[in-house]
């Protein structure tokens, strides 16, 4: 069912990933239905060593969870920098543009919500971070904080609830919003499905060290957040923790702007956005770095 | 949009994804323990570790605990790669004790504690050796075997250390520890984990438990001072003195590690079937947080704590400190509050020293037995004037070991393990002797003027390590752990060479000074014996191990054969000469004649008439010695 009338044909001319980024999210959101019954926020890292170790096929459908989530992130990059070249982001309304950039938080908190639930070593360091982070924002840090990620410290039952619930329902109205049809269509999901699958069985997704399993197990390394995180991370190691939200919410501005900038503006804004990234690509290469060390 | 060959590509990867993840599949079902998940409980160790004798039992047994408490790792795992992540092999080995042992709801404050302790911390071996080693101006650093273990460029005495004394501490890990305790475990394990029966092919877990066994503490006590022997009452002896056997050897046995060693009487406390732990307090074994030089310095409990007089004592207490009353409480045992007990020197409770109906009673640790203790009795021997500074073991103990001729080379074509390296690396300690001997002990000087035992500590020469060659001849103080009823006699005291520290050799007491001729004359020096430890009447006393330790210095030494050259004839304690033995000599003359027709020896009289008197040594070096 579509939202609204069919764009002209000129008027689509971001190439297909938007589509196969909606694949992704239905072949995630179809994974993550059928991992909720094995998943318990009072018991998160036993959950994941029951679906990882003491399931059949436990491993594997948390893999196809974990790669088409990662498939989503990565094919909504691309179909924006596909947007950006092609320049077509006049196409969108204002509002719905700035919803359609918004999608990108939105997107990497549900998959850092997704890491946390891991409650292994890494998932819970990252739980505090993210709480610190947070925080940090003013007037409405705190409570800010308390909404996403609960007021149990340490307890992912909110996560859980925004994971599965808030940040997936958001998630799939914006982009059925943006893309003007309720379901993907099925050759991107195929797609989608089938990228995933090859992922989920050639490359088996580790789960990390249980938290205190003994200083040997995580001894002389860094307990890294999530990949695409890296370079927040490596940010935090020196900058000031308002980096952590300030950071996501510059880059998150200038791309909202561009909708509105006109050609010399557009340049610069383009200029910063890249300048960012490649900030975060060196924050990530130190911090990994760091990491080997 | 999609292209049918991306399309076909995809359902080829995909078929190829689905078939690995079929591989993998199958072997998780492979790697995954069989074994029923443990009701209740959110761990699945047992899952795998089905067998029986995998259990610890007790208080610690893993239907109690389970086993990530002791051992880390992931209790929630299934497959054995991701459970062991993380696994400490060696429950309770110091480094990870405060996640182990020490965690909250555990024992955290013995945890705490025993990184303190010196069997941790090794400090006074490490002091010694390396002040003799000349790197160190004194003997108590307080230096650490860790850091000894830990030095990057080792010191000749560091490389000492690592190579014969490292392997013996509580931070050893199995696969690096000496061989005398191969059978311990590690940090609190050690003492607290039944010896593992290494021919066992089945490795039952063995027991944790609070009761610590006298096995434990023999690996590393039966070297050096050798105490566990001698309580155990056996002399560590050398392979060729097992045909024939040094005189005082009963019967020749073997030790656990294959030293060959004499049987003799065991001290009176193990007779009465004592274990170490019945004297030997927490504070002492576990360290009481605060970071002490010597053994010595480390030890509470004292002979008095028992066997002093019941009046007049003032080192009386209550059971208040919460270790003790956590023992109490493992042991399902209680004191009334107001129940009085006796302390260790610095406030430690000797919780199983009771009041009895016939006085004192002590409760055996290991099995509960009752004991009864008897207090010292108030007799001539226990209250004769010049005997005051004499310790309980000066005159109680039986034998101490004795090795007076060590010699320590070291040689650099060899190879040795080394416990800092963890594996043997270029050079090795050599020690040989001519034999190891148990006999009465000699008598040294502490710094506060106790008089206690002393042993050859370290009568050796150290050649080519790097450094220059030196020589030393230094005993130590020691507790030797041979305790007999019967004190030995006055003549073993105050007419031998050995007790003074000459060693062995021949005292004349009879003519115009008395003299002494050793029997082995030391290579560099003739008028010293080989054995010995200084000369007679001495210029300055012989050095010890410890600050301020000493042998007899020469009025010392004066003092101790006056009283020999009386001792054929007046040889009971209730001799009317001993009630007041400055008065008996003053009415000396040189006509005083005993009964006996022996005459009196010209340099006594020498003592009475002017306090003092000159004497001649045998290294002809004269000395005026005061006699008060």
């Amino acid at each position: 069912m579509d939202f609204r009338p069919a764009a002209p044909a000129k008027a689509v001319p971001s190439g297909n990933l938007g589509r196969l980024a909606f694949g992704f999210l239905a072949v995630c959101v179809a994974s993550g239905v059928a991992l909720t019954p094995f998943y318990s926020p009072a018991h998160a890292l036993d959950s994941l060593e029951r679906l990882q170790g003491g399931l059949p096929w436990g491993f594997f459908f948390r893999a196809l969870h974990t790669y088409s989530a990662f498939g989503l992130l990565l094919a909504a990059a691309g179909h924006l920098i596909q947007v950006l070249a092609a320049r077509t982001e006049r196409q969108l309304a204002g509002p719905e543009w700035w919803r359609s950039v918004l999608l990108l938080p939105l997107l990497v908190a549900a998959l850092l919500g997704g890491f946390v639930l891991r409650a292994d070593a890494e998932a819970a360091a990252a739980l505090p971070v993210w709480r610190h982070i947070l925080e940090n924002v003013p007037l409405v840090g705190a409570e800010a904080a308390r909404l996403v990620l609960g007021a149990g410290i340490g307890d992912p039952g909110a996560v859980t609830l925004h994971h599965a619930g808030a940040f997936t329902i958001l998630l799939w109205l914006f982009t059925s919003t943006h893309g003007g049809r309720l379901l993907p269509d099925r050759r991107s999901t195929i797609l989608a499905g089938l990228v995933s699958v090859a992922l989920a069985g050639t490359v088996p997704l580790a789960l990390g060290s249980a938290p205190g399993a003994g200083p040997s197990a995580s001894a002389g390394s860094l307990l890294l957040g999530p990949w695409y995180l890296l370079g927040l991370q490596g940010a935090l190691v020196d900058l000031p923790v308002a980096v952590g939200w300030l950071g996501p919410l510059a880059l998150v501005l200038l791309l909202g702007l561009l909708r509105h900038a006109r050609e010399r503006a557009r340049r610069l804004l383009i200029a910063l956005a890249a300048a960012w990234i490649g900030a975060d690509l060196a924050f990530t290469v130190r911090l990994l770095l760091l990491a080997k060390r | 949009m999609f292209k049918t060959a991306s399309l076909i590509s995809a359902v080829l990867a995909g078929v190829l994804g689905l078939f690995v993840a079929w591989g993998h599949e199958t072997a998780r079902a492979r790697s995954t323990g069989k074994g029923p998940e443990p009701a209740g409980r959110n761990e699945r160790c047992l899952t795998c570790h089905v067998k029986a004798s995998e259990d610890p039992s007790g208080a610690h047994a893993s239907s109690a605990l389970g086993c990530a408490s002791c051992h880390l790792g992931n209790p929630l795992a299934f497959e054995k790669e991701r459970a062991h992540r993380g696994l400490v092999r060696e429950a309770g080995e110091l480094s990870t004790v405060a996640l182990t042992c020490g965690r909250e709801g555990c024992h955290p404050r013995e945890a705490a504690r025993v990184s303190s302790s010196l069997m941790a911390r090794g400090s006074g071996i490490v002091a010694v050796d390396r002040w003799v080693f000349g790197e160190i101006p004194s003997r108590d650093s307080g230096e650490t075997i860790q850091k000894v273990l830990a030095a990057v460029r080792p010191t000749p005495g560091q490389i000492h250390l690592r190579k014969l004394c490292g392997g013996c501490h509580l931070g050893t890990l199995r696969g690096n520890r000496d061989d005398a305790i191969a059978g311990n475990g590690s940090g609190c394990a050690a003492c607290h984990v039944a010896l593992h029966a290494a021919s066992d092919p089945a490795r039952p877990h063995p027991p944790v438990e609070s009761r610590v066994g006298d096995d434990r503490c023999f690996g590393c006590h039966s070297r050096s001072g050798r105490i566990s022997l001698s309580y155990e009452g056996l002399a560590e002896i050398e392979p060729r003195q097992i045909a024939p056997p040094p005189a005082p050897c009963a019967a020749v046995t073997k030790l656990p590690d294959g030293r060959p060693a004499c049987r003799h009487e065991p001290d009176v406390h193990r007779a009465a079937g004592m274990s170490c732990t019945d004297c030997h307090l927490n504070t002492e074994l576990m360290g009481d947080g605060t970071l002490r030089a010597h053994k010595e310095e480390q030890v509470e409990v004292t002979c008095e704590a028992c066997h002093g007089p019941a009046a007049n004592e003032t080192n009386w207490g209550s059971v208040e400190d919460a270790i003790t009353r956590d023992l109490l409480r493992l042991r399902g045992e209680s004191r009334p509050p107001l129940e009085r007990v006796r302390l260790g020197r610095r406030g430690t409770p000797l919780w199983n020293l009771r009041p009895s109906a016939s006085g004192w009673a002590l409760a055996a640790k290991l099995d509960s037995r009752t004991l009864p203790v008897k207090p010292t009795p108030s007799d001539a021997n226990h209250r004769m004037k010049g005997h005051a500074r004499l310790s309980c073991s000066a005159c109680h103990a039986a034998s101490a070991p004795t090795c007076s001729t060590c010699h320590t080379r070291f040689d650099p074509g060899k190879k040795q393990w080394d416990f800092g390296a963890g594996h043997e690396t270029p050079g090795g300690w050599i020690e040989d002797s001519e034999g190891f001997g148990f006999a009465h002990p000699a008598l040294g000087v502490r710094a506060d003027g106790t008089i206690v035992p002393a042993v050859p500590g370290m009568i050796l020469d150290i050649s080519s390590a790097g450094g220059p060659s030196s020589a030393h001849r230094l005993f130590a103080p020691l507790e030797p752990h041979s305790t007999g009823k019967r004190a030995r006699t006055c003549e073993s005291c105050h007419r031998s060479s050995v007790a003074l520290g000459l060693g062995t050799g021949a005292l004349g007491l009879d003519g115009q000074a008395p003299t002494f001729t050793p029997v082995k004359p030391a290579a560099a020096n003739s008028s010293l014996a080989g054995d010995g430890w200084t000369s007679l009447f001495p210029e300055t006393p012989g050095l010890g191990t410890r600050t301020g330790f000493r042998s007899l210095d020469a009025p010392e030494q004066l003092r101790v054969l006056t009283v020999g050259v009386c001792l054929p004839c007046h040889a009971k304690v209730s001799d009317p000469i001993w009630r007041d033995f400055r008065l008996s000599l003053s009415r000396l003359s040189p006509k005083s004649r005993c009964p006996f027709g022996q005459t009196t020896p010209p340099w006594i009289l020498h003592t009475n008439a002017d306090t003092s008197v000159r004497v001649v040594s045998t290294s002809d070096t004269a000395a005026t010695i005061g006699f008060n």
